[in-house]
């Protein structure tokens, strides 16, 4: 997979817990344009070993001399957000993939109710841009928990003003998804970032008032849960592999030389899927992306944040 | 027909099923055969929401009126001419909100009009609960003169448009709601093959 060599040009404490990563390219050329939603993986090197975090890409998608990032600190992190809050300085050097989109808006929607909750605002950042280009039919709605953590609040009012609608948890601010959303025009889609219950509530009260499946758009990235240790066998390369606890087995594959396929690292874009041979255990599938079907016939699993509770388990790489 | 002939853009219609998880319903149906499927659809349940039902009745069929007076509940308008029901359809979109379940009951020619006025207000016509009642009929899409010829019974049929001889084939477009027609006869002219009625 290609990668974007590139240099942190500013670091911007936003919150107590969010920075804001400016990033230019080494070699000086624009980057490419994005659309609205689009994220980047991060390669970040942690003594040694390599972290690959995606994120949003929240600056203008037209603006080529810089990509922006915004990374809340992640208390139960696994290194990831620590590592470019605590160790990242201005000049320091990373790898980027190319911009991917797996929260695109829909071009034909007469109305988009963009709902977002925390640092879940930053995909919407770079939509807000294209919205505002297109002179489209929106609303944000930004939720969370005081407003010491409203990162952006005030930025995106200033630039949309009453198109934004906040609600702040510690001034009694209360989101109240189901009269927002029984109350949206014909043609509406709606699109949600934010903590997983709120994710899980949005969508479960959209399909409730009878919204197609085709107008409910999410993105959530989850970070790979750590669990027990199990050894993977791969078939194609005859290759056995540890996964240890803390590491997913797609960064153990990594670590372990092999080039497997990835794109969002989060669960939910499908792209490392891998075929199961079979398994001494269960499979622990923790993605967005199979189906409950497909994740109890265990014949498929997502590396980047599945795992198992087994010995051994075969998979066809 | 070739057996195991299958093309991918002919659309497969099912019997209309009330969608439990809704906001409201919009019934439009289609002759005598679109009254009694919307009679059917009343016998399943009564469904919670506000529903309006828009009835395009048929000249010389059956009229299902009367007895649709009695089950609907809400809002029953009923018409005696197409553009008249699409009228009222369009009359009710505006306003219509989020949630809104669509259910069409017709011709193929009635359902695909009902598909394109709706594309309009952002609906797919994958969201829209399609059962085909009264005829086979087919639209035909000429490929050579690009004129639309409704109605057609044959496999193969007379261009409205430039009166080429167009064999009806299965491929279907969404957005034109018409099946391509190709001239028969192109290769060798005049040999026109048997004309049968299959679209009853």
């Amino acid at each position: 997979m290609s990668h974007i060599n590139v240099k942190v040009a500013a670091i911007e404490q936003v919150t107590d817990l969010i920075k804001h990563f400016t990033f230019v390219r080494e070699d000086g050329q624009p980057f490419p344009v994005f659309s609205g939603g689009s994220h980047v993986v991060v390669s970040m090197n942690i003594n040694g070993r390599i972290q690959r975090n995606a994120y949003s890409l929240m600056g203008n998608p037209e603006e080529t001399e810089a990509y922006h990032i915004s990374v809340r600190r992640q208390e139960k992190s696994r290194g990831g957000s620590v590592h470019m809050h605590d160790a990242l300085k201005v000049g320091d050097s990373l790898q980027i993939t190319f911009p991917v989109n797996l929260f695109a808006l829909e071009k034909r929607a007469r109305k988009h109710l963009l709902i977002a909750g925390g640092i879940g605002i930053t995909p919407f950042m770079s939509q807000i841009a294209d919205l505002e280009r297109n002179k489209a039919n929106y609303e944000l709605h930004y939720a969370y928990r005081a407003p010491e953590h409203g990162a952006f609040s005030k930025e995106i009012k200033a630039n949309i003003g009453n198109k934004l609608i906040t609600y702040v948890e510690s001034e009694g601010g209360v989101l109240n998804l189901r009269n927002l959303l029984s109350k949206q025009p014909l043609g509406t889609h709606v699109y949600v970032c934010g903590p997983g219950p709120m994710v899980v509530a949005m969508i479960e009260t959209a399909r409730t008032l009878g919204w197609p499946e085709n107008h409910i758009h999410s993105e959530q990235f989850t970070a790979p849960p750590s669990g027990e240790s199990f050894k993977i066998k791969l078939t194609k390369s005859a290759l056995e592999i540890v996964v240890p606890p803390e590491m997913s087995m797609l960064e153990a594959m990594e670590a372990a030389g092999v080039d497997a396929p990835y794109l969002c690292r989060g669960g939910a874009c499908g792209r490392c899927e891998l075929e199961v041979v079979c398994t001494d255990g269960n499979l622990l599938h923790h993605d967005h992306y199979l189906s409950e079907a497909e994740k109890a016939a265990g014949k498929k699993i997502m590396p980047c944040v599945s795992r198992a509770k087994c010995d051994l388990l075969e998979v066809v790489l | 027909m070739e057996r195991g002939y299958w093309i991918r853009s002919k659309p497969v219609y099912s019997a209309l099923v009330w969608q439990q998880q809704a906001n409201a319903h919009l019934v439009l149906v289609e002759g005598s055969a679109g009254g009694l499927a919307a009679m059917k659809l009343f016998q399943q349940m009564l469904p919670q929401q506000s529903i309006t039902v828009i009835y395009e009745t048929e000249a010389g069929g059956a009229d299902y009126t009367a007895a649709l007076k009695k089950v609907v509940p809400d809002d029953l308008q009923v018409f005696n001419s197409h553009d008249a029901a699409m009228k009222a359809l369009e009359a009710h979109l505006p306003e219509a909100l989020m949630g809104l379940r669509i259910y069409v009951a017709g011709s193929e020619k009635f359902m695909w009009d009902i598909a394109q006025i709706v594309l309009h207000y952002g609906v797919d016509d994958a969201d829209i609960a399609k059962e085909l009642t009264g005829t086979l009929a087919r639209s035909v899409y000429c490929v050579h003169c690009k004129a639309i010829t409704h109605n057609a019974h044959t496999n193969i049929q007379a261009c409205s448009g430039c009166g080429k001889k167009l064999f009806v084939r299965d491929h279907f477009s969404r957005r034109l709601g018409a099946y391509m027609g190709l001239m028969v006869d192109a290769e060798d002219p005049g040999q026109i093959p048997e004309i049968e009625e299959i679209y009853p």
